[in-house]
């Protein structure tokens, strides 16, 4: 794949509907941000980040290095597209993240830093230490790095603006009465949800929480973890709350392959769990992010008995909607 | 030759916590029974460094100031 092939095929990803979850009367429908070319929502952030970096001429090809505190996916994304773009990368990411996502972004080339919850308590844990120390040493080289900070970026907010939320809007017709996200920097939230309550103030938006100290990569629990800035600043576009527990989310798991046939990542069973047991009316059009697919997340669901190795590696091959990866 | 066992790190200029986190790694990489003398001027390290070290199991041998300059002396202990 060239570069301008991945970029062209970031967005536009598949809506499908959720048997396991519809009715006669209710859809439910999975958006799968697993299909973007280096596996997962991020690469719209990401792309959108460095386009508008390069604009602003904050970026010089051959010397500049992005360094990015990130729980996994955002650093797969940046890693792959700005190697691509010719920067450098750097990663700065929780000890605890999982093995596989580590190893793909070394194995496209970036360099990484693990941070451990002791080096510096007082900023908060997992991904907050990645964030001071990815901020500590872009700060005092200023010349050569540069942070895109997924977590106050308004590009990141601005790629679900133009992108998802219009996507969204397209693919149900204008239908879309209730929307479900995790959160992890705010982007997808704010940004679907600000785009499709401009086209109809009546959609609801349900930010899903997992608990504390939880195991689900890329999401927030807002007890334990501060609200990211870009969250901030337009959390009012969130109607209502909803939290799945890590049972509740891994519990749906082999449900989701066997009656919808899709291997969903930890983040999106968690999205599911929390879109099963919030109540909605006759007629509802219920949409979900499901922001990566689960094949990086062997490792946590044979430690967390979801699945043996043999029947993950099966669910692999059998899985639908598996997309083509620029890995 | 032999390792001396005596490791240098100079995290002047460096802002917290790229000065714990430059000793951890440095750490590491080192003996046990090895000293390392870490130089960082971010008021913060104080705290961080110290703290860091003993939780970890390691031995502060000393902590001195000279000026806005810190400088520790650190054995890696296990």
């Amino acid at each position: 794949m060239t570069i301008t092939d991945v970029i062209n095929h970031i967005g536009n990803t598949p809506l499908v509907r959720l048997d396991s979850l519809s009715s006669d009367a209710i859809n439910y429908f999975a958006k799968l941000e697993g299909h973007n070319p280096f596996g997962s929502v991020k690469d719209r952030a990401a792309y959108q980040m460095i386009k508008d970096a390069e604009e602003r001429k904050i970026l010089k090809k051959g010397s500049s290095i992005i360094i990015e505190p990130t729980s996994g996916n955002t650093g797969i994304a940046l890693t792959g597209i700005a190697n691509a773009l010719d920067y450098k990368v750097e990663i700065v990411i929780p000890e605890k993240a999982s093995n596989e996502t580590k190893d793909i972004i070394r194995r496209l080339g970036a360099k990484i830093f693990e941070t451990s919850d002791d080096l510096c308590p007082k900023v908060g844990a997992g991904t907050d230490q990645s964030i001071a120390l990815a901020t500590s040493i872009a700060s005092s080289r200023p010349e050569t790095y540069y942070s895109p900070n997924q977590y106050a970026n308004e590009a990141n907010f601005r790629g679900h603006y133009i992108g998802t939320g219009p996507e969204i809007w397209e693919q149900t017709d204008g239908k879309v009465t209730h929307f479900f996200t995790g959160v992890g920097t705010g982007g997808t939230i704010t940004g679907v949800g600000a785009f499709l309550k401009s086209k109809n103030p009546d959609v609801k938006i349900i930010g899903c929480q997992p608990q504390q100290n939880h195991l689900i990569q890329g999401l927030r629990n807002f007890d334990e973890s501060a609200k990211p800035d870009l969250f901030l600043k337009r959390e009012d576009v969130v109607d209502d709350w909803v939290y799945a527990d890590n049972n509740e989310a891994f519990s749906v798991v082999t449900r989701v392959f066997e009656e919808d046939h899709l291997l969903i990542s930890p983040s999106s069973a968690a999205v599911y769990a929390c879109m099963k047991k919030y109540p909605v009316s006759d007629d509802a059009c219920v949409v979900g992010i499901f922001a990566d697919d689960g094949r990086k997340f062997k490792s946590i669901y044979t430690d967390q008995n979801v699945l043996t190795a043999e029947e993950f590696d099966d669910c692999v091959k059998s899985a639908q909607y598996m997309s083509e990866l620029a890995y | 030759m032999s390792e001396s066992p005596e490791k240098i790190l100079d995290a002047t200029g460096l802002f917290c916590p790229e000065p714990v986190f430059r000793t951890k790694i440095e750490l590491e990489r080192m003996q046990v029974g090895q000293t390392l003398t870490v130089s960082a001027d971010d008021p913060a390290a104080e705290e961080d460094i110290s703290r860091w070290v003993t939780r970890n199991g390691h031995e502060l041998l000393s902590l001195s100031k000279d000026g806005n300059t810190i400088t520790f002396q650190i054995k890696k202990v296990r």
